[in-house]
């Protein structure tokens, strides 16, 4: 059973005292789903690459103010989404990511799920449109919670928003999105 | 989970992102780098920034559009007050939108039942209406909301009488940080042996921030607010009341 993963906060011990080598891990473990973060928040995927980079050495040089025990991820995309809006800014750019779907999601002879059924193409595209359609703030936390799955707290660390502000934020743009879509609650 | 949350999970799934790039060989070869080192600097060289700063603001307020700019800083350890010619504007804010948490019942001395290592209670102002907790992930945040009455106006700002907000435990120290414009008078006092900022004349705007990462709240504006730095509690006194006012509830706390 040596070869089971270790745990991000075993990870983390190791990473404190040096090792390169389990932050290396934790990289690799959780680089997608900081890019993702980034792209969302700048709207480029190479503004987002080095968000992510500068986001990780940052985080690795201040592992020593990380509260043990503490989850990792929300607090490493506090910092990746931090150095994101950086970017942005310095850009001078509040570019307008357009989401899209990908070409074929089905395509790799995948069996369409009973969700997938679910889903029809037309009222995917219809969905997506009104998602763009939205305020930037409505469209960035309903991608942080429903497209990257972040939890309360790390869409709170990622948008640099409280929590109790992403929970109020989520249900107005939901009701917004309702209101577009013409669904009823 | 209603249909709607349902469909937007679903379509997450089908969404195309750019393929996520493999940074890690990168970044440790950045950290195998000596990480620089903070520099230091000398007396000289801060007598020059801020010499430097002085005429940037200088030149800046001679230039009309250019007054937004910073005009100057006031600090304390856990909060700094910026001012600035132009606040942003943001919508009045109702009651729920203020936001404070989640409800704590009181006690029978009317202190607040929660597990917050030290809970400050101004007796001058006597039993609050209503308490409140919020975990954040900057730390502990605990509110007193007091309702309008006797000598007690209620609030434009907050729509309540006094607000009574500690922040508190680790990383409480640097986490709010407040716009002042030009209407708003700043003064650095003391609250018995504990370094105060005293806001008032005109609204200023509330942020937070903390290890320089900036929490952007749904800003919203407040009106004359006391900030005192208790070691390692910080307690904001906000409401339409006057310098003595906020400095006896201040003082009344325990």
């Amino acid at each position: 059973m040596g070869d089971r993963p270790l745990a991000d906060d075993e990870l983390v011990a190791r990473a404190k005292q040096g090792d390169t080598r389990a932050y290396g891990t934790l990289v690799e473990e959780h680089q997608t789903i900081a890019f993702r973060t980034a792209y969302l928040v700048t709207g480029s995927a190479a503004d987002a690459e080095d968000a992510v980079q500068d986001g990780f050495v940052k985080a690795y040089r201040a592992l020593g103010r990380f509260r043990p025990g503490a989850p990792f991820r929300p607090w490493l995309l506090a910092i990746v989404a931090n150095e994101a809006r950086n970017r942005r800014r310095s850009a001078g750019r509040r570019e307008r990511l357009a989401l899209r779907a990908a070409a074929d999601p089905l395509s790799g002879g995948a069996v369409p799920s009973p969700e997938a059924a679910l889903l029809d193409a037309e009222r995917r595209e219809e969905l997506l449109a009104a998602v763009n359609e939205l305020g930037e703030d409505d469209r960035l936390v309903l991608s942080c919670r429903y497209f990257l799955g972040l939890s309360e707290e790390e869409t709170s660390s990622a948008l640099g928003w409280r929590r109790g502000t992403v929970k109020s934020r989520t249900s107005r743009a939901l009701d917004r999105l309702r209101e577009r879509m013409g669904v009823e609650a | 989970m209603t249909e709607l949350e349902r469909a937007l999970i679903q379509l997450g799934r089908g969404l195309s992102f750019p393929e996520a790039p493999d940074v890690s060989e990168r970044v440790l070869a950045r950290l195998r780098e000596p990480a620089p080192r903070r520099r230091r600097v000398s007396r000289r060289a801060l007598v020059l920034a801020f010499a430097v700063l002085a005429l940037a603001i200088g030149a800046a307020m001679a230039v009309p559009p250019a007054r937004t700019a910073i005009l100057d800083f006031f600090g304390l350890r856990g909060a700094t007050v910026q001012r600035v010619e132009t606040l942003p504007t943001v919508p009045r804010p109702s009651e729920s939108a203020l936001d404070l948490g989640r409800p704590v019942p009181l006690a029978e001395d009317g202190r607040p039942l929660v597990k917050i290592p030290e809970v400050l209670v101004p007796a001058a102002l006597g039993r609050p209406d209503a308490a409140y907790t919020s975990a954040e992930s900057y730390g502990m945040q605990l509110t007193l909301v007091y309702e309008p009455g006797e000598g007690v106006p209620e609030s434009p700002y907050t729509g309540v009488g006094i607000l009574v907000t500690e922040f508190v435990g680790e990383g409480a120290t640097r986490y709010v940080e407040k716009l002042a414009d030009a209407g708003t008078r700043v003064e650095r006092l003391q609250v018995g042996p504990y370094p105060a900022l005293w806001l008032e004349g005109g609204p200023h705007f509330v942020i937070f921030e903390q290890e320089g990462m900036v929490f952007e709240d749904e800003g919203r504006l407040a009106g004359n607010t006391l900030l005192v730095e208790r070691n390692d509690v910080l307690v904001r006194i906000e409401g339409e009341i006057t310098r003595a006012r906020a400095i006896e509830i201040a003082e009344s706390l325990r």
